[in-house]
């Protein structure tokens, strides 16, 4: 992402700055830093603040920052509310899939 | 202006304890937390929730709001009594426009809480940042469309008092986009302040249920129902797409769930990145009624054949 200007899908494919994540998610450059080290973002390239990141984690950065705000979280409480949110994510995606792969009519054919 | 009745929103009676105010708070915006909820209705009950804890937290926001009586209905227009404003808005007034816009909690944060940012610090600062869902049908996330959201969003006005108004925001929803994704797009949050940039709009997209197709990222899935003599010795198909019909060979001995993949008919990807894969899932379909022939060659079938489909029991 060059700038802010350009409509930005938040996935795996379009990707971020450091500065960009900090900014647009309201988390300070502490918390994104340690949010960091706690494994909760994973940079697709470079480190400390030359680090870009995948637009999905702006998503997360978000979460992060309203639970933040909401709960009194502190820092190891948003890394572990995060880490769960991702694996119901991850859940989800595969209860979906699984769905998708159930017959939806009941055989009637005739 | 609108009577809301935030003891009852945080199902609390009205002398309860700031302790049990805090600890209902709690419990509610756990339940209903956007972000945790699964609730359909979570991030208004979150807002209900959020601004009901703001006033009732606050002794002297409680104080003026118990003042106001209770004797209204939610959602009732109301008036503060006589000598109410003189009492709690430190001589500030308001007149009759600002009074029937105003939310109830918006009126009250900014009696207490003075006058939105007119006539404070004059820093640049970035607009509010919306939320915002929207619903499309799997052709105009294929092709990508243009939509129109209606949202009451927060808005300052001249005088500086914080309103809610109706706003009609048009967003380009580009092709390829899927179920559950986020896109952010700039510029159409709320208006900056001091010169700051407009805030930006976070969309989610949800896509509707479609009588054929049933998605899964940039991946479709379709049931394929054959015959069962289809399923024992192949056939070939027309299969339905996004973008007409395809022709797929099943290969003799198909089993029910059996998945086909055709390669590039699912949903684009953004970018020009190619496009999702289309499934057909094989289910065999078997005849409810037969005619005397079918059940005639049916049971010529059971007699000349030695398949065992529960060998592995014996």
């Amino acid at each position: 992402m060059s700038d802010f200007d350009d409509e930005l899908l938040l996935d795996e494919e379009s990707r971020i700055s450091f500065v960009e994540l900090r900014e647009l998610s309201g988390l300070t450059e502490v918390e994104l830093t340690e949010l960091i080290e706690f494994g909760i973002f994973e940079s697709c390239s470079g480190s400390g603040s030359e680090a870009w990141f995948s637009a999905r984690c702006l998503r997360m950065a978000r979460t992060a920052s309203r639970l933040r705000s909401d709960f009194d979280l502190n820092l190891p409480g948003m890394a572990l509310a995060l880490t769960y949110l991702d694996r119901i994510a991850a859940l989800e995606q595969r209860l979906r899939e699984l769905e998708c792969m159930l017959p939806s009519e009941s055989g009637d054919h005739r | 202006m609108k009577y809301q009745d935030y003891y009852k929103t945080l199902g609390v009676e009205r002398d309860a304890s700031a302790d049990d105010i805090k600890k209902a708070y709690r419990r509610l915006a756990r339940k209903y937390h956007p972000d945790v909820s699964k609730e359909k209705d979570a991030e208004e009950r979150f807002k209900e929730v959020g601004e009901a804890y703001e006033v009732l937290k606050d002794p002297e926001k409680r104080a003026a709001y118990d003042n106001l009586g209770s004797s209204y209905q939610p959602g009732q227009d109301f008036r503060p009594p006589p000598g109410w404003e003189q009492q709690y808005a430190s001589g500030q007034q308001f007149n009759d426009g600002g009074m029937s816009e105003a939310d109830l909690a918006e009126f009250l944060a900014q009696m207490f809480g003075g006058r939105h940012a007119a006539g404070g610090a004059q820093f640049k600062m970035r607009g509010e940042d919306y939320e915002a869902a929207i619903d499309l049908t799997l052709d105009e996330a294929n092709r990508g469309t243009e939509a129109e959201l209606h949202l009451q969003v927060p808005e300052v006005d001249a005088q500086g008092r914080l309103t809610r108004q109706a706003k009609t925001i048009r967003v380009r929803i580009p092709k390829g986009v899927t179920d559950g994704q986020r896109m952010r797009v700039p510029g159409k949050g709320g208006p900056g302040m001091n010169g700051g940039p407009a805030g930006a709009l976070y969309l989610s997209i949800r896509l509707k249920p479609h009588p054929l197709f049933k998605p899964h990222g940039h991946d479709l899935y379709i049931d394929v129902p054959i015959a069962p003599w289809e399923a024992a010795l192949g056939t070939s198909a027309e299969v339905p797409t996004l973008d007409g019909r395809v022709r797929v060979k099943i290969p003799a001995g198909a089993r029910s769930g059996q998945k086909l993949r055709i390669a590039g008919r699912g949903l684009p990807k953004p970018g020009n990145a190619g496009a999702g894969d289309l499934y057909a899932l094989l289910q065999i379909a078997v005849p409810q009624a037969l005619s005397d022939a079918e059940r005639g060659l049916y049971e010529r079938l059971r007699d000349a054949s030695d398949f065992n489909p529960r060998k592995r029991w014996s």
